[in-house]
Order: structure tokens, then sequence, then C-alpha cells
């Protein structure tokens, strides 16, 4: 039984399936300049960075932005140097406070 | 190597500064690509050793694997804050908005979140067995995302620039100079902080050694 089910299963998918093909509208050509519209936006990005060459004014300032961000680099770089150093300090401390009560004990 | 690095950073700064033109469209903003990019990789150096001492802890259970794992950690998310907060100042003058959400700002994000969580774990307190394994299991999730990153701008459509990696025309000769001192000398100073933060991640699984001991006495 299931061997006739799967007979007849697979002859409907044999005839009905070119049939089927065959009355469905053709499809149409696909347009070279949609086509390319995927890749195209894909390449929106920068993919270059041109140097001036001879004087020319810049619409926006971006002085402020440009010390903004190197300020911030070098402060971020000393705040971690100041807490690495006072972790160092305060570890140094503990440590040598640690190993004095261990000797007491010992002492005892 | 310390004052290697610093010299190399007095190099790099001169070059961004002085040998290095204005960028054409954008302006002098542009300069802050040469901290941002280094700052990037300097990011990747941080969280990869990171993961590689999770992943030698988890395997081996030396505390000196942790230490180098806090330490890549603390020093990856240092850079990644950087990079978060350099990226958005340049994006102002070039993209007209502060954020936007491109793939390569949003994994960027992920990851620095996911270090920001080890670290929050492991600031709780001495951090005990579990407490250290799991965060190593963070690690190594944050291990997963840096090819995301690095990969997202040629994978998925975005808006941030390919200048380095992209097939457009790159950089100019000067540009390159600037911007390979720069790699060299954040690469020294990574390096460098990874290793003084290991060191005194020692010192205080050291301390925390001494003050199990005297409990036990």
């Amino acid at each position: 039984m299931r061997a006739l089910i799967a007979a007849l299963v697979l002859g409907c998918t044999m005839f009905i399936t070119p049939v089927a093909l065959a009355d469905s509208p053709p499809e149409p050509e696909p347009d070279t300049a949609a086509a390319e519209t995927p890749k195209d936006a894909a390449e929106e990005r920068a993919t270059q960075f041109v140097g001036v060459r001879g004087p020319e004014a810049e619409s926006i300032p971006g002085g402020a932005l440009l010390l903004g961000a190197y300020a911030i680099v070098w402060a971020l770089l000393f705040l971690f140097l100041m807490r690495m150093r006072g972790l160092q300090r305060q570890t140094a401390e503990e440590l040598e406070r640690l190993s004095a009560e261990i000797r007491a004990s010992e002492g005892q | 190597m310390l004052f290697a690095t610093l010299a190399l950073f007095a190099a790099a700064l001169y070059a961004i500064f002085v040998v290095a033109p204005v960028e054409q469209q954008m302006g002098i903003v542009q300069k802050i690509f040469y901290f941002h990019v280094p700052s990037a990789y300097a990011m990747y150096i941080g969280f990869f050793v990171s993961a590689v001492g999770s992943a030698v802890y988890l395997l081996k259970r030396d505390p000196r694997w942790d230490a180098v794992a806090v330490a890549g950690a603390e020093v990856g998310t240092l850079f990644c804050l950087i990079v978060l907060l350099t990226g958005p100042l340049w994006a102002r003058k070039a993209w007209g908005v502060w954020w936007t959400w491109d793939p390569r700002l949003t994994t960027t994000l992920l990851s620095g979140m996911i270090f920001a969580a080890y670290l929050a774990l492991r600031s709780m307190g001495d951090a005990g067995e579990v407490e250290k394994r799991f965060a190593a299991g963070l690690a190594l999730l944050g291990l997963v995302n840096l090819p995301l990153i690095h990969f997202s701008v040629q994978r998925w459509r975005g808006v941030h620039p390919t200048v380095i990696t992209g097939k457009g025309g790159g950089l100019e000769s000067e540009m390159y100079w600037a911007l390979g001192l720069s790699f060299i000398a954040f690469t020294g100073l990574a390096v460098l902080l990874i290793w003084a933060r290991a060191s005194v991640e020692r010192q205080r699984e050291q301390s925390a050694r001494l003050r199990l001991e005297l409990m036990h006495r």
C-alpha cells in the first residue's frame, strides 16, 4: 500500500510539475541595473581617503571634535594608569601587612 | 620597552599632525582615524589575550593564566571604550550623526558589553573558583564575537569605512606612514599595559591566598 501511495505521489510530481511550469507566465528578464543595485548599495561605504593638495577651507570646523577625541584617549589612558598605580600600592601594602601578621602568628 | 613606546607615540603624533595631509572631504576630523583604528586593534589584542588566558585557565586551573585573562579584559575594555568614544566624534562630522546601528558599531558595542560583564563579575570582591570559571566562559564568548566585528564590514551592508581592507583607493602614502607608526605604538602600549596589569593581578591573587592562610590558622 505504501509503495502504491509513493508511486502515485512520484507520478503526480513528475506529471503535474512540468505542466504547472509550462502554464506559469515566463519570468521577466533580470534588469541589469536592478541586479547591480544591492552590490552598489553595499559599496556605498567610503573606500578611500584623499589628501588635500593646496589651500581648502572646511564647511564644518572639525577641530573641536578632533581635540575632544585626542583628549579622551589621553584622559582614559591616564585614568587607567592612575587606577593601576593605586591598585598596585594597595596590594603591596596589604601583602606587607599580611606577611607581618603571618610572621607574628608563627612567633607565638 | 616603555621608552620605545613613548618614542613611537611621539613619532606617530608628528606623522599624524605634520606629515599626513588633511583629508579632502572630511577635513581635519579625519585625523581621529589614526588613533581610532589602532585603538580597535589594541582592543582585539586585549580581548584575544583575555580569551586565551581564560581557555588555558579552564584547562590548567593555574591562577597566573587567570591574571593574564583579567589583564587582557581590562586593557581590551579600555581600548574598546576609546574606540566607542572617538568613533562618534568622527561620525558626527562624516555621517552627520553621533551613532548609527551599523554592523561594525553594533558588534563592537556587543564585545564591549560582554567584557564589561566579565569585569563586573570579577570586581565583586575576591572571586571564587565558580566566578572565575564563569568569567572565563564569558571571555570565550567575547572571542567568538571578534571575527564578527572584523568581517562585519565585508559581509553585511553598512556605512563604516573600509579604507584599509576595502578595494577602493585606500590611503595616501603619508597617511599609511602615520597609521603604521600609530599601530606599532598602540601594540607596544597594549602589551605593556597587559603585562603591568597581570603583575598587579598576580600580587592580588597572592594577597588573597595569604589572607586565606591567615584565616585558617
